[in-house]
């Protein structure tokens, strides 16, 4: 599965797009989870104490932060949904 | 006048007289207005809403606020105020560097200027007082050659130069002041006005003596917690580790295109796809960047200078790429070029223009071309890079079809027959949030004061969660609060517009922040509730002012293509804008009656007795 990083998170995994080896299913939390635990300096980046994503950080399927998806981050990604991850971006 | 914080001379120039007087500020707006933006709309008011913007009676001021040129953390910031030419509004553009900061050092809060000369001047500003000076051997240069004889001519040391360009003097209606050499007040047309009389540049010589707050035991802690916020590695901020410090405004390109709300070809549709990569501020860091410049008092540093090193435009250094008029000269113009993007901003910094509105009249003849609408008149087909640098050049001076694109993305949208296609709010182009995908940037552009703006309410703060230490999250694509929310935005920038603060100090500090350095630097009492009110009390002002210039009921709204057309892209995809119902709840918020101020509102606020 392919995932896309932004800004001051491409430095951390070395690029912009870093493919991951996932199961047959695997949800928005579960892929997070894999991902910090291959970058694990991406850990303090994207999860509060608690292990939740950080409010200000953005995991996007196909253009739609997972939090506002009918099931959270418990949205299973399916075969071909784009993924993108940004940390806290703003400007204008 | 009692009050600390500020130098209570305000110049006031006549430029038909040839004189120059100079006065302190009625205390009573000091505390009711704060300065800068604020102040300066209420100089507006006096002056007469109904004032043809290019004629000599029209007001032209250069403002400080109480907090310029201290040692507050982005505190640089000068506001133009006057009415615009483009929209009919009263309006007020910013620019940072390091001229504000200079023209408290030279020892004035601000300076008003009226009539119109008989032949080019400027005004040359040090020691506490202005002269009106010939600016002959000026009049013609581009920016960036008129920055470089004042700085032969008095010296580059503690010397700033705000200059309009050839775009200025031929009255080009969104043209601007650009203070050394690329920190642009760019909306509104202020350097038209500049242009109408005859006023080429403000030149300031001022040696950095730092005003002292009047409480200076308060001082201490409330700048003390407001940087402690900005530097905090939670926030954006955060020197050379915040997104915004790393990779400029820029940061934003990639992520609103990603969500479906950058406005991209004309706003036909909302993202750029692939292309977004390759103007974005990853990019710029990765291939062009050479250096973080920065503003007086600011650590974060988001200035991008960039240098090309390859094709026609190889060697060009400049600042900066913002995301502004990058995405206005890029995506909304289907151009993924970053070294023409990077020309383009320069040639209107050059030309004294500014960038966001530039992309308009030309998107609009690229959509015109391809839909047929340009009856035999030329035609130009998007990204097509040679042709948009040609016509800036045009724009600028007003040559053949830049002559209709000269007035306006609503001028030249006519031009072709076909309204609909100027994304404009009031006369004013939007900036580079679709708000199918962003929608407070709905209500935000629609109800703003000066026309379509982004800087009124940044609701991409909360839309984006990044408000100080993710404090205020919302849904991009709920519309149910963002009335509400666009008025707290709307008044607390209104008051930091005032101080002068960069608005970027809203990614780290709040009303608590503000109110506190306020306080210390003028020694006053104020509260966080203080802070909103005397925020929502300017931007009533403003509608004031606004309603008064003819501005009345249903002058609020948005292109059709916002909310008539769903957007077609991830991420926001079916999403229309739905302003009706956030107008509503808006308009409930402020107590206005379909956009304009009812008296008893006026009184409440204490703008009329």
């Amino acid at each position: 599965m392919q995932v896309n990083f932004y800004a001051t998170l491409r430095p951390i995994v070395g690029g912009r797009t870093v493919e991951f080896d996932v199961g047959e299913q695997v949800t928005v939390k579960q892929l997070v989870d894999i991902i910090v635990e291959r970058f694990p300096r991406l850990r303090k980046e994207l999860l509060n104490a608690d292990g939740n994503l950080y409010p200000h950080v953005h995991v996007f399927i196909n253009g739609r932060d997972a939090p506002y998806l009918p099931n959270g981050v418990e949205t299973v990604i399916k075969p071909g949904d784009t993924i993108d991850i940004f940390p806290a971006v703003a400007g204008g | 006048m009692a009050l600390g914080g500020y130098a209570n001379r305000v110049a006031h120039v006549d430029l038909t007289a040839g004189t120059v007087e100079y006065r302190g500020i009625p205390e009573d707006w000091a505390r009711k207005y704060v300065g800068a933006r604020g102040l300066g709309v209420r100089y507006m008011l006096e002056n007469g809403p109904q004032v043809d913007p290019l004629s000599p009676d029209n007001l032209l001021c250069f403002m400080n606020g109480p907090l310029t040129g201290t040692e507050a953390n982005m505190s640089g910031r000068m506001a133009i105020v006057t009415k615009s030419p483009l929209t009919g509004t009263v309006t007020d553009s910013h620019h940072g560097g390091w001229s504000a900061a200079r023209l408290r050092w030279a020892g004035f809060d601000g300076l008003l200027v009226k009539g119109k000369a008989s032949g080019p001047v400027y005004l040359y500003v040090h020691d506490g007082v202005v002269e009106i000076l010939d600016a002959s051997d000026v009049w013609g240069k581009g920016v960036h050659d008129t920055v470089k004889f004042f700085r032969d001519r008095y010296g580059e040391k503690d010397l700033s130069v705000i200059a309009i360009g050839p775009a200025g003097e031929n009255l080009v209606r969104f043209a601007c002041w650009v203070n050394e050499n690329d920190r642009a007040s760019g909306r509104g047309g202020t350097g038209c006005v500049g242009g109408s009389k005859l006023l080429k540049a403000v030149v300031i010589k001022a040696a950095k003596k730092m005003p002292k707050a009047a409480n200076l035991e308060a001082w201490k802690p409330a700048h003390k917690r407001a940087l402690e916020t900005i530097m905090d590695e939670r926030n954006i901020t955060s020197p050379r580790k915040g997104g915004l410090s790393v990779y400029g405004t820029n940061v934003l390109m990639n992520i609103t295109s990603a969500m479906g709300a950058l406005p991209t070809r004309n706003s036909t549709v909302t993202s750029f796809g692939p292309s977004a990569e390759k103007i974005s501020g990853e990019y710029v860091k990765e291939h062009i960047l050479v250096n973080d410049p920065t503003c007086h008092a600011c650590p974060v540093a988001c200035k991008k200078e960039v240098e090309i090193k390859e094709g026609p435009w190889k060697g060009l250094r400049m600042e900066s790429v913002e995301y502004e008029p990058a995405w206005s000269l890029g995506a909304n113009c289907g151009n993924d070029d970053i070294n023409t993007v990077a020309k383009l901003i320069d040639l209107c910094n050059d030309y004294g223009m500014d960038a966001i509105e530039t992309g308009h009249p030309i998107s609009i003849y690229m959509e015109a071309t391809e839909r047929g609408y340009t009856n035999g008149d030329g035609g130009i087909a998007w990204g097509d890079t040679m042709a948009m640098v040609e016509l800036a050049r045009k724009i600028a001076f007003r040559e053949g079809i830049g002559n209709v694109m000269a007035d306006g993305a609503d001028a030249t949208a006519r031009y072709f027959g076909h309204p609909e296609l100027a994304m404009t709010v009031k006369g004013q182009g939007v900036p580079a949030y679709d708000p199918r995908g962003l929608k407070g940037m709905g209500i935000a552009y629609a109800t703003s004061n000066r026309g379509a703006c982004h800087l009124r309410a940044y609701t991409p703060a909360a839309e984006l969660g990044v408000m100080p230490f993710g404090s205020l999250k919302v849904d991009p694509l709920a519309w149910k609060g963002k009335g509400e929310l666009v008025k707290i935005f709307q008044d607390i920038h209104a008051f930091s517009d005032s101080l002068d603060l960069c608005k970027f100090s809203a990614f780290a500090e709040g009303a608590e922040e503000y109110a506190a350095q306020y306080a210390a630097i003028v020694g006053v009492e104020c509260t966080p509730e203080d802070v909103l009110r005397i925020g929502e009390r300017i931007y009533n002002l403003e509608r004031y002012y606004n309603n008064l210039a003819g501005f009345r009921e249903g002058s609020d709204y948005l292109p059709a293509r916002f909310t008539q057309e769903p957007s077609t892209m991830p991420g926001s995809q079916g999403h229309v804008c739905e302003l009706d119902e956030m107008l509503a709840e808006y308009y409930a918020a402020r107590g206005w009656v379909n956009g304009v101020v009812p008296e008893s509102k006026l009184r409440e606020l204490g703008i009329i007795d």
